[in-house]
C-alpha cells in the first residue's frame, strides 16, 4: 500500500510538474507574443529605446523552436542600427551567431554594418566604380540620340517653319496640322505609339529607330513654332530690300532673313536641346537602354541610391556642357551686334 | 543728257487699292533717260505705293508700266485675270531698278562690303572676285572705301543709307527710286546723302526722288510732282513749279507745313 501510495505520488509529482512545465512554457511563449506586439507599438510611436529595452527581454533556451530569441536579436540589432550604434548593433548579432554560428541574417548584417562603418565617401566610392561602367555605357546612347536629334529637328523645324508661312494653303495647313498634333499630345504617348501602337498596323520599329523617329517628329514640330517666330521676327523691310536688288524669295531666305534668325533663335532652341537630353530618359520605356535605363536597372538590382545620384550627375554634366556651348554659340552668332 | 526721246519709262493709269482705300489713282507718268524726277505731297497721298508699284513690290490693279518700250511685269491668265508675271522675270525686272529706302534697311549680318557684294554675288551669280571689284567701286563713288569691312550698326545714318546707294548702284540699274532717302536722318547728315544724289545725276542715273527738301528739289529736279490722294494734282519745272503753282492752295498749305 505503501508502496502503491509512494508510487502515485511520484506519479502525481511527475505529472504535476510536467503540467507546470507546460503551463509555464505556455506562458512564457505567450508572454513573448506580447512582448513583440509591446515592442511593435514602442517602435510605431518612434520609442526605439523603449522596443530595445522590451526585446531585451527574452532569453535564448534550448532549441528555441519558436526562433522568438533570433526574432528578437535581428531586431535589436536592426534598431541599434537605426539608432547608429553599430556596437550594440554588432553585438546583438553577434549574440545570435554564438548560439547559431551559421545564422545567414546575423552573418549579412555583420556584413552590411562593417560596410556602414567605412567612411561614407569610400562607400560612394566604391559604388561608383560599380555602378560607372554600366550607367557610361548608357550615356553614350543617350548622348547618341542627343547628337541625332539636334542634327535633324533643326532641318524638320525649317522645313516646317517655312511650310507654316507659306502662301500655299495646303502646304501650310499641313504644317499646321503636324505641329497640332506633336505639340498637343504627350511624347510619351507619341513613343508608345510608334513603338507598340504602329506594329498592330503592320509597321514595326526598332526601339533606337522608334526613339529617334519619335524624339524627331516631337522636337521638329516644337523648333518649327520656334523658327517660324523667329523668321516672323524680322523686320519687314529686309525681305523688301533684298527683292529690290533681285533676289528671289528663296534667296532672300537663305541670304538674309534666316541668318539674321540664328541669334534670336539660339536661346530658346537652346532651351529645346536642354530639354532634349532630359527627355531622352522617356525611351528607356519603349526597351532603348540609355542613361535613365542603366540607372534604374542598378538601382533595382543593388536597390542603392547611388546609381540614382550618378545618374543626375552625368544628366548635370551635359545639360551644363550645352549650356555653355549654346551661351558661346549665341555671342558669336550676333557678333555683328556689337561690332 | 536730258534727251526728249523715248521715255525709259512710262506709267498709264496706274490704280493700287487697299481694301477700299485708293491708294493711287489713275497715275500717269513719263520719265525720259537722264531726267530727275521729285515727287511731294503729304504723307499718305501715295507716293511710296507708286514707287513701289514701279518695283513690283505692290502688285497694281489697273494701269501700265513701260519700261524701255516694253510693257512690263503683268500678264493676263486664261480666265482673263491680270497677275504678276512668274516670279523670276519680276526679279529680273527689280534687278535694272534700284531703289533705296527710308530707313535703309541694310542687311545687318554683312559688313559694308558684303552688303554692296550681296546683289552682284547672289542675283547676278558673279564671282566673289567680280562681286568685290564691283563693291569696292561703288562704295569708292559714296566715299565709304574705308568702311567697307565694318557692320551697318557702327555707321551714322547718312553713312548707312549712302551704303544703301551702293548696294543699289552694283546691281547698275538703268533707274533709281528713292523713297524719301532722308527723312530718317539728323539734319546735318542729309547733306552727304544728297551729295551723293547729285554725283549721281550728274553722271546721268535716271531717278525719280520722293522728298520734302524743298531746296534739293529746286536745285536738282528737271521736273516736280506734287501727289495728293494718290493723284498728281500739279506738275512743272522748279521754276515754274515754284513760281506758279504756288497758287494752289493745297500745295501752299503743304508747303507752308513743311518748310
Ligand atoms: N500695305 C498696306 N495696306 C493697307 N494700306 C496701306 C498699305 N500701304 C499703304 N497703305 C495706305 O495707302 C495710303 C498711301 O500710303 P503711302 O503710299 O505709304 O503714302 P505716302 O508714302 O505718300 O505717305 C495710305 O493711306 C496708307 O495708309
Ligand atoms: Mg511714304
Amino acid at each position: 500500500m505503501k508502496f502503491f501510495t509512494g508510487r502515485v505520488v511520484k506519479r502525481a509529482i511527475l505529472l504535476f510538474s510536467c503540467l507546470l512545465l507546460l503551463l509555464a512554457s505556455v506562458c512564457f511563449a505567450k508572454d513573448y507574443d506580447q512582448l513583440f506586439t509591446d515592442a511593435n507599438d514602442a517602435m510605431a510611436q518612434g520609442d526605439l529605446p523603449a522596443a530595445i529595452a522590451l526585446l531585451k527581454k527574452v532569453e535564448f533556451e534550448k532549441g528555441d523552436e519558436s526562433g522568438a530569441f533570433v526574432r528578437s536579436r535581428m531586431q535589436i540589432a536592426r534598431l541599434q542600427f537605426a539608432l547608429k550604434d553599430m556596437e550594440q548593433a554588432s553585438s546583438a548579432a553577434k549574440e545570435v551567431l554564438a548560439v547559431y554560428p551559421d545564422n545567414s541574417e546575423a552573418l549579412n548584417f555583420l556584413a552590411s554594418v562593417k560596410q556602414e562603418q567605412k567612411p561614407r565617401y569610400k562607400v560612394f566610392i566604391e559604388d561608383c566604380l560599380r555602378f560607372l561602367p554600366q550607367l557610361l555605357k548608357g550615356a553614350v546612347m543617350t548622348i547618341t540620340l542627343v547628337v541625332c536629334i539636334i542634327l535633324i529637328s533643326p532641318i524638320g523645324g525649317l522645313l516646317i517653319a517655312l511650310g507654316r508661312i507659306s502662301t500655299f494653303k495646303p502646304v501650310s495647313a499641313i504644317c499646321w496640322f503636324f505641329i497640332w498634333l506633336f505639340r498637343g499630345t504627350p511624347l510619351l504617348l507619341q513613343l508608345f505609339f510608334i513603338y507598340y501602337g504602329l506594329p498592330s498596323l503592320g509597321i514595326t520599329f526598332k526601339p533606337f529607330t522608334a526613339a529617334i523617329l519619335g524624339l524627331g517628329l516631337n522636337y521638329s514640330a516644337y523648333l518649327g513654332e520656334i523658327i517660324r517666330g523667329g523668321i516672323q521676327s524680322i523686320e519687314h523691310g529686309q525681305m523688301e530690300a533684298a527683292k529690290a536688288i533681285g533676289m528671289s524669295y528663296w534667296q532672300a531666305m537663305r541670304r538674309v532673313i534666316i541668318p539674321q534668325t540664328y541669334k534670336r533663335l539660339m536661346p530658346p532652341i537652346g532651351n529645346e536641346f536642354i530639354a532634349l537630353i532630359k527627355d531622352t530618359a522617356l525611351v528607356s520605356t519603349i526597351a532603348m537602354v540609355e542613361l535613365m535605363r542603366s540607372a534604374d536597372q542598378m538601382f533595382n538590382a543593388y536597390f542603392n541610391v547611388t546609381a540614382l545620384i550618378l545618374a543626375a550627375l552625368i544628366y548635370l554634366l551635359f545639360t551644363t556642357i550645352f549650356t555653355f556651348v549654346f551661351e558661346k554659340i549665341e555671342v558669336r552668332a550676333g557678333i555683328y551686334e556689337n561690332r | 543728257m536730258k534727251t526728249a526721246n523715248q521715255p525709259l519709262l512710262s506709267l498709264k493709269g496706274i490704280t493700287k487699292h487697299f481694301g477700299s482705300l485708293t491708294a493711287v489713282n489713275g497715275v500717269d507718268l513719263d520719265v525720259c533717260p537722264g531726267e530727275i524726277v521729285v515727287i511731294i505731297g503729304p504723307s499718305g497721298s501715295g507716293k511710296s505705293t507708286l514707287l513701289r508699284s514701279i518695283n513690283f513690290l505692290e502688285e497694281i490693279e489697273e494701269g501700265t508700266i513701260v519700261f524701255e518700250g516694253n510693257e512690263i511685269g503683268y500678264v493676263t491668265s486664261k480666265h482673263g485675270r491680270r497677275h504678276l508675271d512668274v516670279p523670276h522675270k519680276i526679279c529680273a525686272l527689280r534687278s535694272e531698278i534700284g531703289m533705296v529706302f527710308q530707313h535703309f534697311n541694310l542687311f545687318p549680318h554683312m559688313t559694308v562690303l558684303g552688303n554692296v557684294m550681296e546683289g552682284p554675288l547672289t542675283v547676278q551669280k558673279k564671282s566673289p572676285e567680280q562681286a568685290r571689284e564691283i563693291a569696292l567701286d561703288m562704295l569708292a563713288k559714296v566715299g565709304l572705301s574705308d568702311k567697307r569691312d565694318v557692320y551697318p550698326a557702327t555707321l551714322s545714318g547718312g553713312q548707312k543709307q549712302r551704303v544703301a546707294i551702293a548696294r543699289a548702284l552694283a546691281m547698275r540699274p538703268k533707274l533709281m527710286l528713292f523713297d524719301e532717302p532722308t527723312s530718317a536722318l539728323d539734319p546735318e547728315l542729309i547733306g552727304e546723302v544728297f551729295d551723293t544724289i547729285r554725283d549721281l545725276g550728274k553722271e546721268g542715273m535716271t531717278m525719280i526722288i520722293v522728298t520734302h527738301q524743298m531746296g534739293f528739289a529746286k536745285e536738282m529736279a528737271d521736273r516736280v510732282i506734287f501727289m495728293e490722294k494718290g493723284a498728281f494734282v500739279a506738275q512743272g519745272t522748279p521754276e515754274d513749279f515754284f513760281a506758279n503753282q504756288m497758287e494752289h492752295d493745297r500745295i501752299k498749305s503743304f508747303l507752308n507745313r513743311i518748310l
